[in-house]
């Protein structure tokens, strides 16, 4: 796990009480509307400690989740897309969450832009499933691969701000 | 489960709106402080930060929060004090203060303290209450109790005065503040004080006295006496010298001061400064400016004093005699002021050349003083002639003394010469001599004759001592001592005082003795120029009768000599010419002398000196020969001698004949039958001896001798081989004899002054020495009887 400001966050997160998948009809939206109020818990969180650095939604089933992620490095904010599904077998298992613009940048990566997170998350997930969710995901997940990656790659030259990018390609 | 999709989508609208609400926009502190720094840095904030770090605070909010503290703290406050409370840094609190003194007029900083005036005006009232109760309050003790600076509240007390304080301050001193009240009254007490007053008072004694306030005793004062309500004046500077003096004392002290000069024609500083005057001339000055006032050293002096001096000056003047200013002057004048003012008298009358101050007092006019030096003129005649007759030479000699003298003593005689002549006066006076100056001049030719000569002069020796000293300081000889002029001066005129007598004695001896000199010259000239010519020719023939039988004799003498060794030659002839020769000398040059009217009447008087005196006064072609003549005198030989002599002789105009046989033999003659004389009389073994010896010698001889004393040993061996051994054993015999009592004689008062030693020595001898005696009283006669048989003999040979 990444720094003590993040555990804290993370403690302060509600953990899910319903264990049930999107297959599960009768419970899913219980869980869902439960993942819903600790997103919002944790967004307001983020928010209030001025530390906000996604936006999210998701498909009216709530399968589907879609939005955007920004890490700030060096006073320049870069922004990627970010999308990922929620497994049937939800939530034993983790979604993969999937970054799109940066696939084949990073060895951190599967197919498809998504990014690899089981050497830490996953037994992090496992061993707290069912009560771990989506919240738990950005905060645990995402949000420490970004900080570690994202500052790597810029600095080899993979991710360009757009800014920049603009004015190279205007260069070019 | 509609409612749970309808919740779900329901918060899927709440999680959108949360996602795209404002995030808090957070700062760590860090970063704010580094911003606000950097905005301060950048003058875009105006901020400063308490002394903890804590806070920003503006400057007006501290300005406002100055003027909070100052109201608070009831109108003053310390800027320290402030510094604390607000708690920010030092400068900024100062800064922000005196902004605020700048736009405030209310407020002022004073001593690091903000002050308003509010403050200050309290403290007026405060100052007021105090002042009333006391009637007198002073700055400098309010400085103390409000711990203010003494200009500053003396600026703000007075202009609250009349308004919150009910009082004055003093013009001159603006240290105190009075209530009119306290003015008055202290104004009533020095009015009353000073009123009282009829003699100049110090004013600080006053203050001792009944505790006035200095600064306001002085103004009030000097008010007082401006307005007239007190009649006097303050005299003298501010502080403690002033004295007041009240107008009834000037009045009297002036009245005093008038009278006095109008009844005694002076006023004398020292009584002026008695009479509390401090400036004694100025004040006279100012007063008298219209008198003609004569101001010497320690008084002043009216008109008519001044031309009482001068009326009783030019009096004397005009009618030729004295007057003595003292007794109509006032005594308190000192000798000095006498002198000033009978100078100015003098010199306003213009008789300064023909009259002369004497004792300081005593105007004498010249003529006086010509008219007494006539009254010397018979006593002066007389004298001259007294003074010529007794001895000119010593006068040439004087005067030329006095020519050498004059030139170190002419410029002035000073009082010590004075005293010297008095008191030699008095040292002639004592030996009893009622003899005046010419006497006293006599008297010491003679003592120089008892030194020269060592004739015995018993009388004079007890004068020697004195007149031998004054001999070396004398100067011109002096016509009378100073108070024998006193003592004719006050038979002549009677009513001087004995002081200006004795004064004018001494501007009289000078010219005196002066005018003495000439008239002594005079009357010499005319004594010697009175003998007749048959008189002269007469002494004339008479010396050189004198000149040649002497001169024959030292030829006689001179053959005589030859009898002898050359020794003996050498000590005959000089005892020849100390004695024969030196006579003839002095008979020649005395009567050159008496050409030139210095003679002497006895030559024999003349010594050494005097001779080279006189021949230098002779012309130069006599000159020449007589001074060969008188140096031959020291010579050896009688030969240069008789040349000399020859030719001087001639000069003069003697003739010197060489003396045939006869009388050469009657020469002989003369001198044998004078020394048989002699011989006949002679006691004394010595002069026995002496006489028989020559008398032999001539005897034998047939030639004249005059030998001194100790040659007669030689005489004596001369002799033998020509008389017989009879006669020589009994010379030999004698002269032994002779020459033992000589040195016995020596011997005994050798041994008296040993305080005879050896008794029986001394008996020894005594018994010698008669014995000696006894055999020469024995062999005298057979010795007398030697020469004065042969006499017979030889008489009849002749």
């Amino acid at each position: 796990m990444a720094d003590d400001a993040t555990r804290r966050a993370v403690s302060q997160i509600p953990l899910q009480k319903t264990h049930a998948g999107p297959r599960d009809r009768a419970l899913w939206p219980q869980r869902l509307k439960e993942e819903y109020q600790a997103l919002i818990h944790f967004v307001e969180q983020n928010k209030a400690a001025d530390n906000d650095w996604f936006r999210l939604e998701s498909n009216a089933d709530g399968t589907r989740w879609t939005g955007t992620c920004w890490f700030i490095h060096e006073l320049l904010r870069y922004d990627f897309r970010l999308e990922f599904d929620i497994p049937v077998t939800y939530p034993n298992t983790a979604p993969e969450v999937a970054i799109p613009e940066l696939d084949g940048k990073t060895a951190k990566m599967y197919r498809g832009g998504k990014i690899c997170l089981t050497d830490h998350f996953a037994p992090l997930w496992a061993r707290n499933a069912p009560r771990f969710g989506l919240a738990h995901l950005m905060a645990l997940g995402l949000g420490p691969w970004l900080a570690v990656e994202i500052p790597d790659l810029i600095s080899k030259g993979h991710v360009v701000h757009k800014e920049q990018q603009r004015e190279t390609a205007a260069v070019e | 489960m509609a409612t749970d999709w309808e919740e779900i989508r329901r918060l899927a609208a709440d999680f959108q709106r949360v996602q795209f609400a404002d995030t808090v926009q957070r700062l760590s502190e860090r970063n704010c402080i580094e911003i606000i720094a950097k905005l301060v840095q950048e003058k875009k904030l105006d901020v400063v930060h308490t002394l903890d770090g804590k806070e920003y605070i503006t400057p007006a909010q501290i300005s406002r929060e100055i003027r909070d503290e100052l109201y608070v703290h009831g109108g003053r406050i310390n800027i320290v004090d402030l510094q604390q409370i607000i708690n920010v840094d030092w400068v900024h609190v100062e800064n922000r203060a005196i902004d605020m003194v700048k736009s405030d007029k209310g407020v002022q900083l004073i001593l690091g303290q903000l002050i308003d005036d509010a403050y200050l005006n309290r403290l007026a009232e405060d100052v007021n209450d105090k002042l009333q109760e006391a009637g007198l309050i002073s700055i400098a003790e309010l400085c103390k109790n409000h711990d203010l600076p003494g200009d500053f509240l003396a600026e703000e007390l007075s202009k609250r005065l009349g308004k919150l304080i009910q009082g004055e301050m003093d013009q001159y001193n603006r240290g105190v503040i009075f209530t009119p009240a306290f003015v008055a009254r202290h104004k009533a007490r020095i009015r009353g004080l000073f009123s009282a007053i009829t003699r100049p008072t110090p004013v600080s004694s006053m203050i001792g006295a009944f505790g006035f306030q200095e600064h306001l005793l002085y103004s009030v004062l000097e008010e007082l006496v401006n307005t007239g309500r007190l009649g006097g004046s303050v005299v003298g500077s501010r502080q403690d010298k002033a004295v007041y003096i009240p107008d009834i004392y000037a009045k009297t002290q002036n009245t005093w001061v008038d009278s006095f000069l109008q009844q005694n024609g002076y006023l004398e500083f020292d009584a002026l400064a008695r009479l509390g005057i401090p400036d004694p001339t100025g004040y006279i000055r100012k007063r008298f400016k219209s008198n003609k006032l004569l101001f010497l050293r320690a008084a002043c002096v009216g008109q008519a004093l001044v031309d009482q001096v001068e009326a009783s000056v030019e009096e004397a003047v005009n009618s030729d005699t004295w007057t003595d200013i003292q007794p109509i002057l006032p005594s308190c004048l000192s000798m000095e002021d006498i002198g000033i003012l009978i100078n100015q008298a003098m010199r306003s009358t213009n008789v300064q050349s023909s009259a002369r101050v004497l004792g300081e007092t005593v105007v004498v006019s010249e003529k006086f003083i010509s008219n007494c030096l006539s009254l010397f003129d018979d006593a002066m005649q007389q004298k001259a002639q007294k003074e010529v007759k007794n001895n000119p030479v010593f006068l040439i000699t004087e005067d030329d003394m006095k020519q050498a003298s004059m030139l170190t003593e002419s410029s002035a005689t000073s009082k010590k010469d004075k005293r010297d002549a008095e008191r030699r006066k008095k040292a002639t006076e004592g030996s009893g001599s009622v003899k005046s100056g010419g006497g006293g001049n006599a008297r010491e030719i003679r003592i120089r004759k008892t030194k020269k000569k060592g004739r015995k002069d018993e009388d004079s020796d007890e004068e020697t001592g004195p007149s031998q000293q004054n001999r070396s300081k004398q100067s011109a000889a002096p016509f009378m001592a100073q108070e024998d002029i006193v003592a004719v001066l006050g038979e002549r005129v009677s009513d001087c005082p004995e002081e200006i007598l004795s004064e004018l004695a001494e501007h009289l001896v000078r010219p005196l003795a002066k005018t003495y000199q000439e008239v002594l010259r005079t009357v010499f000239m005319s004594s010697t120029s009175s003998p007749s010519r048959a008189n002269k020719k007469q002494s004339m023939k008479d010396l050189q009768e004198e000149i040649a039988s002497l001169y024959n004799n030292i030829r006689l003498f001179e053959k005589g000599n030859k009898f002898f060794s050359d020794e003996t030659q050498v000590h005959i002839a000089k005892h020849i010419l100390k004695t024969l020769c030196t006579d003839v000398t002095n008979i020649l040059v005395n009567f050159l002398a008496a050409d030139l009217m210095m003679s002497t009447e006895n030559p024999g008087t003349i010594t050494n000196e005097v001779r080279v005196k006189i021949l230098g006064k002779l012309s130069e072609e006599i000159k020449g020969p007589l001074m060969k003549l008188h140096n031959c005198l020291n010579g050896k030989t009688v030969e240069d001698f008789l040349t000399n002599i020859e030719t001087c002789a001639e000069v003069c105009g003697f003739m010197l004949k060489k003396g045939d046989k006869k009388r050469e033999r009657q020469a002989l003659f003369l001198h044998r039958q004078a020394l048989t004389e002699q011989l006949k009389e002679a006691e004394d073994p010595a002069l026995v001896l002496h006489l028989t010896s020559v008398l032999l010698f001539q005897a034998s001889t047939q030639c004249m001798l005059h030998a001194p004393g100790r040659c007669v040993p030689q005489i004596i061996g001369t002799l033998t081989g020509r008389i017989s051994t009879e006669q020589q054993q009994l010379l030999s015999a004698y002269q032994s004899l002779v020459v033992k009592q000589l040195v016995s004689q020596n011997q005994s008062r050798k041994q008296q002054q040993q305080e005879e030693a050896e008794n029986d020595k001394a008996e020894e001898q005594e018994e010698e020495i008669r014995n000696v005696r006894t055999q020469l009283a024995v062999l005298t006669p057979q010795v007398k009887d030697l020469m004065l048989s042969q006499r017979k003999t030889s008489v009849t040979e002749d």
